[in-house]
């Protein structure tokens, strides 16, 4: 949908974005992770059209020459205090060119859809963060455009809240909806998104399909009983890059007679084997393995 | 387009007039109207209060359009933004809500004429802020210029700085080669005394310059820029406008529309950085 070609966005002599290519899929629901200054909110401007590139170029992927309608939800929860909800998204609405007729229909459906309804004629400086987080979710979904952006979009939600919101989210993925959503929760990420990029200090460190990302990199672990200090030197002489973790012994790319020769040198050791696993890569493994 | 203009305008202006800004700027046009026409003074003539009520609206114009680049700079604008198809749908929204109020506050100005003022009617009244329309626009742009919202760099500085040199140049049409010129000379004779002949021919020939007729042709190009504000005042006083004098608003709407389409190309792609 949109495309990054090698971007570098500078504030004076800061550099919040370096040389960054990517590409936002179509249909995708695309998780930004990366630790705080990492370039996140940079990233969703840029797309937002507030800012511009210092070098390289932000434009419609695949040849497309139209700039999709986007719907943002800036991370900083502030809106106009003296309108009331209803009355905002009726701007909201207008600005999204919805005409008179549907205009009602339109602010009470997206409303209800972040479950906002008892609020509707409440001033908007009298609600609390949460709702504020649902009112920020409930006007980049007017007028159904064709990007939403949205910066850590659960944050301040009670667990129920985020629940819904993340429920949310899933919906509007099953519908093929484009999303861009930033956060610091891998569980968040882990549930809704379907493509991942971990941004640090301006660079992309790491971007692929969450499915592929997730399934990548299968090993085996194998537990004994006690630490391995003193069977080191005897497995190091069978495999030098042995990978030994307190009791754990992590096989990734082994021959299975390799495995066999070090189970067996294990056991002639006096260790009792308390598990075999083969395990994936969780997220948290590989935002820690990518930022550090 | 019209539509989501419309709407912004709406919500700018009313964000400005039910706020304290809005609030005090009809405090300071009432005190203005008193103080132009306190109780007691006879009653002024005509023209005079037509040309005191556009020097009034065109500042109170300035005044509200900052008011207003203020509040379309601020955070929670952002997601607004996003949704317009242009960027300059938002500025021109920001000048229609400034000229919205300014007029109504130049006519509700003007209407007080009717309690205490010149002897005048309702259509006397109405006819005012139009004549002054076209300064009110003027102001209005230079006062984007002079906000956050559009100014880029140092464009601010620029067109500020020119408009002053302008403003100079024009004043000195008026005496070419009086103080100015007398003090280049004195420094050139105390130069010389100093035996710094070279500064002391420089000071000389630069009084001289001024002194010429090139000074005198570039202070007239500069007094030609203002001539629609003294075309107006001029008509006002003479009650209607010559067929040379009706030129003067198309002028200083040209002057606008220029102004405003720098400021347009400035506000379209500047990084915004809209604060709390």
């Amino acid at each position: 949908m949109i495309e990054f070609k090698h971007v570098t966005k500078n504030y004076y002599s800061l550099t919040a974005l370096r040389d960054v290519s990517l590409v936002i899929p179509q249909g995708e629901v695309l998780g930004l992770l990366g630790p705080n200054g990492a370039g996140k909110t940079t990233l969703i401007k840029l797309i937002a059209g507030i800012i511009n590139p210092t070098s390289g170029e932000v434009a419609p992927a695949n040849g497309q020459t139209t700039w999709p309608t986007i719907g943002y939800k800036p991370e900083r929860l502030v809106f106009p205090g003296h309108l009331t909800v209803s009355q905002y998204l009726q701007m909201v609405a207008t600005l999204c060119n919805i005409g008179r007729a549907q205009m009602d229909t339109v602010v009470l459906e997206s409303l209800a859809r972040v479950n906002l309804l008892p609020a509707a004629n409440k001033q908007i400086k009298s609600l609390s963060k949460g709702m504020r987080q649902r009112l920020g979710l409930a006007q980049a979904l007017i007028g159904d455009p064709d990007l939403l952006l949205l910066d850590e979009p659960s944050s301040g939600l009670d667990p129920e809240g985020q629940e819904e919101i993340q429920t949310y989210i899933e919906e509007l993925r099953a519908v093929g909806k484009t999303i861009l959503m930033s956060t610091h929760q891998l569980p968040e990420v882990t549930r809704v998104c379907t493509y991942l990029v971990i941004l640090k200090d301006g660079e992309v460190l790491y971007q692929n399909r969450m499915a592929e990302a997730l399934t990548l990199q299968p090993h085996i672990a194998i537990q004994v009983d006690r630490p391995l200090d003193a069977a080191r030197p005897l497995l190091a002489m069978v495999h030098p890059d042995i990978a030994i973790e307190g009791q754990e012994v992590v096989l990734r790319n082994e021959s299975i007679a390799m495995r066999r020769q070090i189970l067996s040198v294990l056991i002639n050791q006096g260790y009792d084997i308390v598990r075999v696993e083969q395990r994936r890569v969780t997220l948290a493994e590989l935002y820690a393995e990518a930022v550090q | 387009m019209m539509q989501r203009i419309w709407a912004l305008t709406a919500y700018f202006t009313k964000s400005v007039f039910f706020s304290l800004t809005g609030l005090i700027l009809l405090i300071l046009s009432l005190a203005y109207w008193v103080l132009f026409f306190p109780p007691g003074q006879g009653t002024p003539d005509f023209e005079n209060y037509v040309i005191v009520i556009g020097a009034m609206g065109a500042a109170t114009t300035f005044l509200l359009a900052l008011s207003l680049s203020a509040r379309a700079s601020r955070l929670e604008n952002y997601p607004l933004l996003v949704r317009l198809p242009s960027r300059v749908e938002y500025l021109v929204a920001v000048m229609l809500g400034s000229l919205i109020l300014g007029v109504g506050l130049q006519l509700l100005v003007a209407g007080l004429a009717l309690i205490r003022g010149p002897d005048m009617t309702a259509g006397h009244v109405l006819m005012i802020p139009p004549l002054w329309l076209s300064v009110d626009i003027l102001a209005a742009v230079l006062a984007a210029h002079a906000s956050d919202l559009v100014t880029s760099g140092w464009s601010r500085v620029i067109i500020f700085s020119l408009l002053a040199v302008l403003l100079i140049l024009q004043g000195m049409s008026a005496s070419p080669d009086s103080w100015l010129v007398s003090r280049l000379y004195d420094l050139s004779d105390v130069l010389l005394n100093f035996d710094m002949i070279r500064l002391s021919d420089g000071a000389a020939a630069l009084g001289s310059w001024i002194g010429g007729n090139t000074m005198g042709a570039l202070s007239q190009a500069a007094g030609v820029v203002f001539w629609p504000f003294k075309a107006m005042s001029d008509a006002v006083f003479a009650g209607g406008f010559s067929p040379s004098q009706a030129l003067a608003p198309a002028v200083l709407l040209l002057y606008s529309a220029i102004l405003f389409l720098i400021g347009a190309t400035l506000f379209a792609g500047k990084d915004l950085d809209f604060i709390e």
